[in-house]
């Protein structure tokens, strides 16, 4: 009778394997509380949806190993972690262009990471659309981590610790490109960059301008605040901001996306917080200073048919740019410094050790 | 003693947790489901050395031709609608590889059917992630834009030329690009005859692209006016209306 039942259960047991791949019991799933997402009381509302990708504690752990693992890189060495440094706002230091694998180069200047909850598009030409589909540029990109996702879903299936992660993340408990791209999101949507010295004056919490840091955000809001709006210091939309054009790259900027002549050298306006940290400046990283960067508006700048129209001098067909002065130049910087957030670049939370 | 318990309770449990699977009898059958393209009746060649010719004159080679279906319905004959499961409903059909123009559809509800529809690439309106799980296909099969983490819905490239004219290459993508221009399209179609899904059975319906509709449909496009489109608000569209209206039903077998 008892080798019935044995044979019983060794039929089915076969019967059942069909329902390996679709569902693996993982015997210590714990608990995965939900993470709260605060929006700092002098920010908008969010763009990003979190009712579609909530994100969770087990969700933002995978996603911060996911971002700072070499295993998304075709040599095993490029991380998302090595273009985006924390201390430096998340970006790559001193480096004018991202490097990649085996020292390839990359044709533009790696830009920060924070408030990408408040972003509508991402990349300088706002080529893509959601903040969860961002990765695959760097990961599939040959000058960056040159890695396509069937091969890194093949070496993560291959770590417990990932296939642990995975499934105490999502419910469906599957490592694949979905919950992949999920979890770097749930990561990346919680880097929040709201406690500078700008921030601590905007909320009244007791912080005041020096005289000098007042006359710079006085000359700020007149001459910089049109595009560089608001506490995210940008309205996210695409500007010729009078760049000599680069033959090393001649970057077409957004024109690569919508397909527009119009949009020919034109880039996104980029957010000035934690601006003293991310240098160098522009889409290829051409400046190293902020000096630099305002010498550049105030007289490098060269006309083009789709220059902006807010520094030119329309009647007379004229580039103006801004005009400042060398002690206007100094207390627009002494202003910019003010957006530093050292409790970001300092939070452990986003930290790789 | 324990043991007399166990053995019989794990043997209730098994059974329980493979309740689910059993389908043998829930009436579903086996769709499968074939892309042919043709142009002018005959099977379309990749080949340099077969000519066609367009309504602006000009003749094309085809060097490769793919393209992404997605989100597969079957419409019953009283108007309700079987859901193939979203997550396994993408393909890719490319003219190069005669396995992938065959999908085998399993577990379809067995009924009396009279539409299919299904879409031409990947519907990200909604949802931003949606198809992400197809990203690995797509990119060994190189459709994908890696610098804007998008789909190529159709490629379609070869080369062209003109009456009395040179030979030059051809190229065409045609993709969604953020939420400002939308290239997915869902096309309906009816069935030659009534399709019918029996509990175990395979039935197969032929789904023909008349592909030379991909120039010469609702909009016609010339190839010297224009010979490479790949993020192109104004030819883009107009190819993915033209193939959309490509497809019909030639061959239901029950």
């Amino acid at each position: 009778m008892r080798r019935l039942l044995y044979i019983g259960l060794a039929f089915l047991g076969i019967s059942c394997n069909s329902d390996k791949d679709e569902y693996t019991p993982i015997p210590d799933a714990t608990e995965n509380p939900k993470l709260e997402f605060i929006v700092p009381s002098n920010f908008p509302e969010p763009t990003y949806d979190f009712t579609l990708n909530p994100p969770t504690e087990k969700g933002f752990e995978l996603g911060k190993k996911l971002f700072y693992d070499g295993k998304l890189s075709s040599d095993g060495v490029i991380s998302c972690g090595f273009c985006h440094l924390q201390d430096f706002a998340f970006t790559h230091h001193t480096h004018i262009v991202s490097h990649g694998v085996d020292g390839a180069l990359g044709t533009r200047n790696a830009q920060p990471l924070h408030n990408l909850a408040f972003m509508k598009e991402f990349t300088w030409d706002g080529a893509v659309a959601h903040l969860d589909k961002q990765p695959i540029v760097p990961i599939t990109a040959e000058v960056e981590m040159n890695e396509t996702f069937a091969s890194i879903l093949k070496k993560l299936e291959n770590e417990p610790e990932y296939v642990k992660l995975f499934a105490e993340a999502f419910t469906d408990q599957k490592i694949n490109t979905e919950n992949m791209l999920k979890a770097l999101s749930q990561f990346t949507v919680m880097m929040i960059s709201a406690d500078t010295k700008y921030d601590k004056i905007e909320r009244n919490e007791g912080s005041v301008f020096t005289e000098e840091e007042q006359a710079g955000f006085d000359l700020f809001s007149a001459k910089c605040a049109s595009c560089h709006e608001g506490t995210l210091f940008t309205d996210q939309s695409y500007r010729n901001n009078g760049l000599p054009i680069d033959p090393e790259y001649n970057d077409i900027g957004r024109k690569r996306v919508s397909g527009l002549e119009t949009d020919i050298y034109k880039f996104k306006v980029p957010t000035l917080r934690n601006v003293r940290l991310t240098f160098p400046y522009m889409h290829d990283g051409r400046f190293f200073t902020l000096r630099q960067v305002l010498d550049h508006y105030s007289d490098g700048m060269v006309d083009h048919e789709t220059l902006d129209p807010i520094f030119k001098d329309l009647e007379n067909n004229t580039v103006v740019g801004i005009p400042m002065t060398d002690t206007e130049k100094e207390q627009i910087i002494a202003f910019l410094e003010t957006l530093t957030d050292d409790d970001y670049i300092n939070d452990n939370r986003f930290s790789e050790f | 003693m324990i043991k007399k318990f166990i053995v019989p309770l794990f043997v209730c449990i098994t059974l329980l947790s493979c309740k689910n699977d059993d389908d043998s009898d829930n009436g579903a059958g086996t769709l499968n489901l074939e892309f042919t393209n043709i142009i002018a009746s005959e099977s379309v060649v990749i080949s340099d050395k077969i000519n066609y010719t367009n309504k602006s004159n000009e003749t094309y080679t085809i060097s490769d031709l793919k393209y992404i279906i997605s989100n597969i319905v079957l419409i019953k004959t009283d108007g309700s609608e079987f859901v193939y499961p979203k997550d396994e409903s993408y393909f890719l059909i490319n003219e190069k590889d005669s396995n992938s123009k065959k999908l085998t559809l399993q577990n379809i509800e067995g009924a009396e059917y009279s539409k299919i529809k299904f879409g031409f690439g990947v519907d990200q309106s909604k949802y931003p992630l949606e198809g992400a799980n197809f990203v690995p296909t797509a990119e060994e099969n190189d459709m994908i834009w890696s610098w804007a983490a998008g789909f190529k819905f159709l490629v379609f490239e070869g080369t062209y030329t003109p009456e009395g004219g040179e030979t030059d290459n051809y190229l065409i993508h045609v993709g969604s690009h953020g939420e400002k221009l939308d290239n997915y399209k869902e096309i309906s179609i009816d069935l030659s005859q009534n399709l019918s899904i029996k509990n175990q059975a395979t039935s197969s319906v032929t789904i023909k692209a008349d592909i030379a509709k991909i120039l010469d449909g609702k909009n016609t496009h010339s190839l010297q006016a224009k010979n490479s489109i790949q993020i192109d608000p104004d030819n883009a569209p107009k190819i993915a209306e033209n193939f959309a209206g490509s497809f019909s039903v030639t061959k239901v077998s029950n």
